[in-house]
């Protein structure tokens, strides 16, 4: 059994004054995510990434901003139901998991987004801890993604 | 009995899905519930369906409730946030609803109020979690409450949309969330059906939550038409049009459909129970659980 409290664990912001070092810093991340993730993986700048998680590309590009896998209403080979012209990024999130033996990493249910998190900065959040880190390397076993019993 | 308590039984279900009126007409419901008296164990009430404005679904089960049917709520997550949903949780805890369907909702773009804004705060798994937290006496900001509602949970499945694997996977998100049963969308396609049913069985998931198989019946193949074309993730088999386009008669076409299908579900290892969809034609519902048996399982 997956335990039940990630899903709903919320990081709320602290009230303190951030320092200038803390400002100086989100500015240069803020800015680095800016020209790297955002034309690299179409970031949306949730500042709560699970890029890694979802194969690389970014899940809240779905009008449904959905965290958790794709909605009922995806059309044959992949179309997004509320803009047809376009494909649905968690059809391509699971064809690109499948070529990168990142299956595994969809069976989590993540987190209820925490929305004070919006257009922040993901890596400072990684660094200060209020976001999980994400995760590179995946074990040779669940790289096929099969469900195991721990 | 309660519908979870017939399930825990392994009791065959049956359960069907009325629409709110789009006015304050609350005889409507009462009209149409007419028909789900007989061998229905429990009745899905949308939550403004396909994104137009409807009579809400927790007043609708109380309506439900008064006439001595045991309602089952769908709850989506496009219109209100975590805390709008917590909320009227706890309303319809208070009124004596017992049953919450979570969904994530469609897109707004769909209805008859299309500019409007999507909240999608929560998705369908996460609803679920929330709904399952509720039972367990806490609100998500993690503060205990005096007295938790008692919920039984459940998730809807779509077999039908692609990819397929990720559909099994999807169920087991949800199973592992806390959903207790699962509704599937309208099967017109066996035959995808089971290819999602064998993956289910492989990761033993059909034993660990009551999977109700949606059968809808249609009037004429216009009804299919429009389905295949215009309602998202639905696949219908070729040989079930080609049935419905060259019937003389329809309507008896299409109950004859239903009914088989209900049948070939019935058969099926994992599939608990069938969850009927009469869109617009409430009142065929009572032929069907009769000629397809359904009415002392």
């Amino acid at each position: 059994m997956v335990d039940k409290d990630p899903v709903v664990r919320i990081v709320t912001l602290e009230k303190k004054k951030p320092t200038r070092l803390e400002k100086f810093l989100s500015q240069v991340m803020l800015f680095l995510e800016n020209v790297i993730k955002v034309p690299l993986f179409r970031c949306q700048r949730c500042g709560e990434c699970i890029l890694s998680h979802t194969a690389f590309v970014c899940s809240q590009r779905c009008p449904k901003r959905l965290r958790n896998g794709p909605c009922g209403g995806v059309g044959e080979g992949g179309t997004c139901e509320v803009y047809p012209e376009r494909q649905c990024v968690w059809y391509l999130i699971y064809r690109r998991a499948r070529l990168l033996g990142r299956i595994s990493l969809l069976n989590r249910i993540e987190k209820i987004h925490n929305w004070n998190l919006e257009k922040s900065s993901a890596w400072l959040n990684v660094f200060t801890k209020r976001i999980e880190p994400p995760v590179f390397f995946i074990r040779r076993r669940d790289q096929d993604g099969t469900e195991r019993e721990d | 009995m309660a519908l979870r308590e017939k399930i825990e039984s392994g009791r065959f279900v049956v359960t069907a899905e009325l629409g709110p009126p789009q006015s304050c007409n609350g005889d409507v419901i009462r009209k149409k519930a007419v028909h789900f008296r007989d061998g229905i164990d429990g009745v899905n009430i949308t939550d403004n369906q396909t994104g137009i404005v409807r009579l809400s679904s927790i007043a609708s089960a109380k309506i439900l409730l008064e006439e001595g049917i045991e309602p089952v709520i769908q709850v989506t997550c496009r219109d209100r946030n975590r805390i709008a949903l917590q909320s009227d949780l706890l309303g319809a805890a208070a009124l004596g609803i017992g049953n919450v369907l979570c969904l994530t909702g469609d897109h707004q773009r769909f209805g008859n109020h299309p500019e409007s804004k999507g909240v999608f705060d929560l998705n369908s798994v996460q609803l679920i979690a929330t709904v399952e937290r509720l039972t367990e006496g806490f609100f998500l900001s993690g503060e205990r409450m005096k007295k938790a509602p008692d919920f039984f949970i459940g998730g809807a499945a779509n077999p039908f949309a692609d990819p397929l694997e990720f559909r099994v996977l999807r169920l087991a998100k949800k199973i592992r969330a806390g959903a207790q049963f699962i509704q599937t969308q309208p099967v017109f396609d066996l035959g995808r059906f089971g290819k999602w049913m064998e993956g289910v069985r492989k990761l033993g998931l059909h034993k660990k939550v009551a999977i109700l198989a949606g059968v809808m019946p249609v009037k004429s193949a216009k009804t299919l038409h429009y389905m295949e074309n215009e309602v998202p993730g639905i696949r219908i088999a070729r040989e079930t049009i080609r049935r419905m386009e060259e019937a003389k008669e329809p309507k008896e076409e299409g109950v004859k459909i239903a009914v088989e299908t209900i049948r070939e579900l019935r058969r099926m290892e994992g599939v608990r129970g069938i969850h009927l969809m009469p869109l617009m034609w409430e009142n065929i519902t009572p032929r069907i659980v009769e000629e397809a048996d359904l009415l002392d399982r």
